[in-house]
């Protein structure tokens, strides 16, 4: 390949994929791929990867001005096989259309109704946090880490996650699931808790739940795990984040 | 025909594929960017005499002072495979630059910041990096025996080939900036394609076959650490956070089996296969996945039976 159309690709393509990133932040999507706090990083490589571009640009008109000085062949390119690359990632990203993980992750990911976390001491700090403002993660915590979990019993719980029915749960009972997201899609797992409501048949499997109620317990795989006594099962949108972050 | 089942099915499994693939590339590239960038600057500012005064020729000085470089070049495992070729181009020793790879992901300021966010300024930590320290100077004393690194490397193609990046000595500095971002550019491409193909193959794998089938392999002192051993090579996590994802097993596995993924999965996993194959010959790359899995695993084995 010549060297200046080599040259021109890259430019195209990095300014695709500086494009590509970029249309993602702005939308919010990049959520749906990695833990937020890596955002900034992304954002750098954008603006690195329009840098690269500028440089690829300015790059190409010198080396059209030194064609024009010399005959000289100015080399021949890498394998151009590498720029192709570089396309799978933007296609994939805008020919499937952006879903966060869900229910169909199961099968391989599976999903946890008790996973110890994060340190003790962080789950102490959760003692203190209004009943109401714990998350699924948080309440699961909370039951792994207290050792007698009625203390528990009663307590107002307001939870948002997806819906997913289980065969390990009975009439009447679905789980509320979240994924946690430490890094990137790659290493997400979901973290679930039960629901009860009389009308949970109507629910959708993956459609996005506000569940309050009364928390209670329920021993699955011989250990005890959170159960909402749900008053009201509020179907709502999509959150703008839809993972956890640990 | 096939049944309406199947393609639901076959949508969600490509969305589940889509979404794992793009989460591993998006979290890479300011990696593989930083990296790259190293990468252009050593070449371009860094002279061959600098570092043969600067890097010991004798083995195991050599290994550990390139383990040690990690802590000046705190770059993770998709960046330190093209900053290590780069260096060995500009004649680092090969013990040294083979030290450097396998511990620089792991022994450098981010990579301890988050281990000890994780799992506090204790035992993990100081064990984490303790281990592959040894593992990466013993891998790079064992490429010692090698003399000549063309036999281990494979060659720069874009280096030679065009003398629009060979400098005349005096070179104004913008005119070096310049250089330095071209090889950037070059190099995030020639990477890319194989962090692009390692996350395909991550992503597939995860897309494909249950973690619950690894777990159930077994629960065991040396069952167990095999199975956290597959699982990092499977999950192929950045090591600036690996800690965080390491911290979720902790329940259910050992602390000897935990601190192997935490050691080996920097060093060796899918994406970082497939990219050392593009610098190292056949030959080399299975020793470097070889013996850090086989010290990884020994480790994690002694710790779970010594350990109370």
């Amino acid at each position: 390949m010549d060297k200046r159309l080599y040259r021109s690709l890259q430019a195209l393509l990095l300014l695709g994929m500086c494009i590509f990133l970029a249309s993602k932040a702005a939308n919010g999507q990049l959520t749906y791929y990695i833990n937020q706090r890596f955002i900034p990083l992304t954002i750098l490589g954008i603006i690195s990867l329009a840098a690269l571009a500028q440089t690829m640009f300015t790059e190409i008109k010198r080396s059209r001005r030194l064609a024009e000085e010399d005959e000289h062949d100015h080399g021949h390119a890498p394998a151009s096989a590498n720029l192709w690359f570089m396309l799978v990632p933007i296609l994939i990203g805008v020919l499937i259309p952006a879903r966060p993980l869900d229910s169909s992750s199961f099968t391989t990911k599976g999903f946890n109704t008790n996973a110890p976390l994060v340190s003790a001491d962080s789950s102490a700090q959760l003692f203190e946090t209004a009943s109401q403002e714990r998350n699924v993660l948080d309440w699961i915590k909370l039951f792994n880490y207290e050792s007698d979990p009625s203390k528990f019993t009663g307590e107002q719980a307001s939870v948002i996650g997806f819906v997913y029915f289980d065969e390990q749960l009975g009439e009447n009972q679905f789980f509320v699931s979240r994924f946690v997201v430490s890094c990137c899609a790659a290493d997400g797992f979901a973290v679930a808790i039960a629901g009860e409501w009389e009308q949970a048949s109507t629910l959708e499997k993956d459609s996005w739940v506000l569940v309050k109620g009364s928390m209670q317990s329920i021993t699955l795989n011989d250990q005890v795990v959170p159960l909402i006594k749900a008053d009201s099962v509020q179907v709502i949108p999509m959150p703008e984040q839809p993972y956890l972050f640990p | 025909m096939m049944p309406a089942g199947f393609f639901s099915w076959l949508w969600d499994r490509m969305n589940v594929f889509a979404t794992v693939f793009l989460g591993i590339f998006i979290e890479a590239v300011p990696y593989l960017l930083l990296g790259t960038l190293a990468s252009g600057l050593v070449e371009v500012f860094l002279d061959r005499s600098q570092m043969s005064k600067w890097i010991s020729r004798r083995p195991v000085a050599s290994a550990v002072g390139g383990a040690l470089m990690g802590l000046i070049f705190p770059v993770c495992e998709c960046g330190v495979v093209p900053l290590t070729r780069r260096l060995f181009n500009k004649g680092l020793p090969l013990p040294a630059g083979i030290a450097f790879l396998l511990a620089a992901p792991v022994l450098n300021p981010i990579v301890v910041l988050s281990t000890a966010a994780a799992f506090g300024w204790g035992n993990m930590l100081f064990w984490r990096m303790g281990i592959s320290m040894l593992i990466a100077v013993t891998v790079g004393i064992v490429f010692s025996t090698e003399q000549d690194p063309a036999n281990i490397l494979r060659p720069i193609l874009t280096h030679d080939h065009d003398h629009d990046h060979t400098l005349e000595t005096g070179a104004s500095f913008s005119e070096k900036v310049r250089q330095a971002l071209l090889i950037t550019a070059d190099e995030f491409f020639e990477m890319g394609r194989y962090l692009i193909i390692g996350a395909m193959l991550a992503a597939g794998l995860q897309t494909f076959i249950a973690q619950s089938s690894l777990l159930a392999i077994g629960s065991g002192p040396v069952l167990s650490v095999l199975v956290m051993l597959g699982l990092a090579v499977l999950l192929s996590i950045c090591s600036t956070v690996d800690a965080f994802v390491a911290l979720g097993f902790t329940g259910a596995f050992s602390f000897g089996s935990v601190l192997s993924f935490l050691v080996f999965g920097p060093m060796v996993d899918i994406k970082s296969i497939i990219m050392y194959l593009q610098v190292f010959k056949r030959r080399p790359v299975v020793y470097l996945a070889a013996i850090p899995f086989m010290m990884s695993l020994l480790a994690g084995v002694l710790f779970n039976y010594f350990q109370p």
